[in-house]
């Protein structure tokens, strides 16, 4: 006989209560998750998005990409080893469409490699989120530091970097722009372990990104919040059994008397948790994944099915373990004492 | 013939610094089919009699013996398996599961006690045990809704569906008035007798000693 099941039966109002307070927890918990992510892809799409490898920057930058100038022959001997390998730089700017309205932007250039469009002198290919701004392919962009014009080539999906667009641009116009004849940093894809360059410091894809000053303090913050809120929901666990349990520790002590094993009655607590949390994270996930359809374009929002997953794994175990924390008096219930204390 | 040997069985209770002895050597053995009552003042120790030999707490001394076996030196699960097939209890409260219906709390007692009969065997014990007991047209009642005297009849069908050999109570009647106290009394005389069910009983009621097959007073931690 289902025991857990009945008791829940006939006790709905205490177990919606439960039920909905995780509900909105982890709803709470998948939303941040979701915009964490997304304000990290808005902030960094362009460096998380290219494969694992290895950073190197001048190590003289002290660890600001912005102040590194890698040393041509240095660049050439790391990009002669591997072909994918790229060296890039990267500053933010403004471009001007025809009506001369500006509009932020972050240029990077290239040398030759499959990870970056390849762009023509005069030409420059958009992050896709520019087509809001109404700009098409074919118009012509302009830029305070550049003499010529840029003619928009195309556009490519989610290369953002420091919450704006990405421009790419041909290295040509670039050091006209920037005044600068050297790179910023070589990205050497596939690399499991940085080979040491003297003069450069390597950085893993995961380092560099926590150079960036903006990241680190956003995704802390947020990543902070969602385990909070991770403890919280497993102590709501904790108390709300706890307080279930001392309600039930005579009737408990009753159950054992007539036989019952305590694993039994742990099993019922486990059983109840599971069926709770199961219930108000499916309600949550979907809520959540509608969310992610209903919330609006602007919006930096990356909720993957995979990390909702992860996350409501965790829930269930915080939830485990938060329940078998408070169960622990179902273990030292005596089933005497419950007899002498009269009627449950 | 004996089923159940008490043998100069001893209980001290120590509270800090001072050692009481309740139990002082207990002898004490219980007939088959029969109902032995316990009575004494209060605080003479019959309750605590009374759980030691239910194997609810262990003896300081003495032997508590069961079918031949020793249940004083038995491991708290073989204690356990012994009372959920082969003992049923009655206390002073009925003592319900509150969320299971009449005929779900004697299901749980058939699950507890590894009861070995098929569905429609089960359904058909309930039935009887419920007619048993005359309860059989509240089946589906939550014991919120029953008055004392049917949460006890209710608990008196749960202690006895799973045909155990020993039947404890601990003053089964004094929760309840004195013409239901009766009627739960003249029950349990009954179903000891149809059931060959060895019931030792403790009981502050003189009226309800008339049921009793043998009387057993205790006084200041000793039977006479
Ligand atoms: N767990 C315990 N710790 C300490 N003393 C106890 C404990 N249980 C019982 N006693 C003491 O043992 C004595 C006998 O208690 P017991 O409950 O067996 O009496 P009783 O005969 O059932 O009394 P009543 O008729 O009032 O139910 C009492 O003095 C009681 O205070
Ligand atoms: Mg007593």
């Amino acid at each position: 006989m289902n025991m857990a099941w009945k008791e829940i039966k006939k006790n709905k109002g205490r177990f919606m209560i439960l039920g909905s307070i995780v509900f909105l927890v982890s709803f709470l918990t998948f939303i941040i998750s979701g915009l964490a992510n997304g304000l990290s892809q808005d902030n960094a799409a362009l460096i998380k998005e290219l494969p694992d490898g290895s950073f190197y920057m001048d190590a003289n930058a002290d660890e600001t990409y912005n102040l590194s100038k890698i040393d041509p022959d240095t660049q050439s001997n790391l990009l002669n080893k591997q072909a994918e390998a790229a060296a890039l730089s990267i500053q933010m700017g403004f471009l001007n469409n025809k009506n001369d309205k500006q509009q932020s932007v972050a240029f990077v250039t290239s040398t030759d490699s499959s990870l970056f469009p390849k762009v023509k002198e005069g030409e420059v290919v958009l992050d896709a989120s520019m087509k809001d701004t109404g700009i098409k392919v074919g118009d012509v962009l302009t830029n305070n530091q550049f003499s010529g014009k840029f003619t928009v080539k195309g556009f490519v999906d989610g290369k953002k970097y420091s919450h704006a667009p990405v421009a790419f641009i041909n290295s040509e116009n670039y050091k006209e722009m920037y005044r600068t004849e050297e790179m910023q940093l070589v990205f050497v894809p596939g690399e499991d372990k940085a080979q040491s360059v003297a003069g450069l410091q390597a950085y893993s894809k995961k380092q560099f990104l926590h150079t960036i000053p903006s990241y680190n303090a956003e995704q802390m913050s947020l990543n902070m919040i969602v385990w909070f809120l991770v403890v919280i929901s497993g102590m709501l666990f904790a108390i709300f059994f706890y307080m279930m349990n001392v309600q039930k520790i005579g009737l408990y002590g009753i159950l054992k008397a007539i036989g019952v094993k305590t694993g039994t009655l742990f099993k019922m607590m486990w059983t109840q948790m599971l069926l709770i949390t199961a219930g108000a994270l499916s309600l949550s996930v979907a809520l959540s994944q509608g969310f992610k359809l209903l919330s609006p374009d602007g919006m930096p929002f990356s909720l993957t099915l995979d990390t909702t997953i992860q996350l409501s794994i965790v829930f269930l175990v915080i939830g485990f373990i938060g329940a078998t924390l408070s169960g622990i008096q179902i273990k030292k219930v005596q089933p005497l004492q419950a007899i002498q204390q009269g009627e449950v | 013939m004996a089923i159940f040997t008490i043998d100069e069985v001893k209980k001290t209770f120590s509270n800090g610094e001072i050692e009481e002895e309740v139990l002082k050597g207990i002898n004490l053995s219980l007939k088959e089919g029969e109902i032995t009552a316990l009575v004494g003042a209060s605080g003479s120790g019959k309750s605590t009699l009374l759980t030691i030999a239910a194997g609810l707490q262990p003896a300081s001394d003495g032997q508590v013996v069961f079918e031949g076996k020793n249940i004083s030196a038995m491991t708290q699960e073989q204690i356990r398996k012994i009372r959920a097939s082969k003992f049923g209890f009655i206390f002073q409260f009925a003592h319900l599961v509150p969320f299971l219906t009449v005929e779900e709390q004697l299901e749980l007692m058939l699950d507890v006690s590894e009861s070995t009969l098929k569905k429609d065997e089960r359904k058909k014990e309930i039935d009887r045990v419920l007619k048993l007991v005359e309860m059989e047209h509240r089946r589906h009642a939550y014991p919120a809704s029953l008055s004392g005297g049917e949460k006890q009849r209710v608990a008196i069908a749960r202690a006895i569906i799973h045909k155990p050999k020993v039947l404890f109570a601990d003053e089964p009647t004094a929760s309840l008035d004195s013409k239901r106290s009766k009627d739960v009394m003249a029950l349990i005389q009954r179903l000891t007798q149809t059931l060959n069910i060895t019931t030792l009983m403790v009981t502050h009621d003189e009226d309800m000693l008339s049921y009793a097959d043998r009387i057993i007073k205790m006084s200041d931690g000793m039977v006479s």
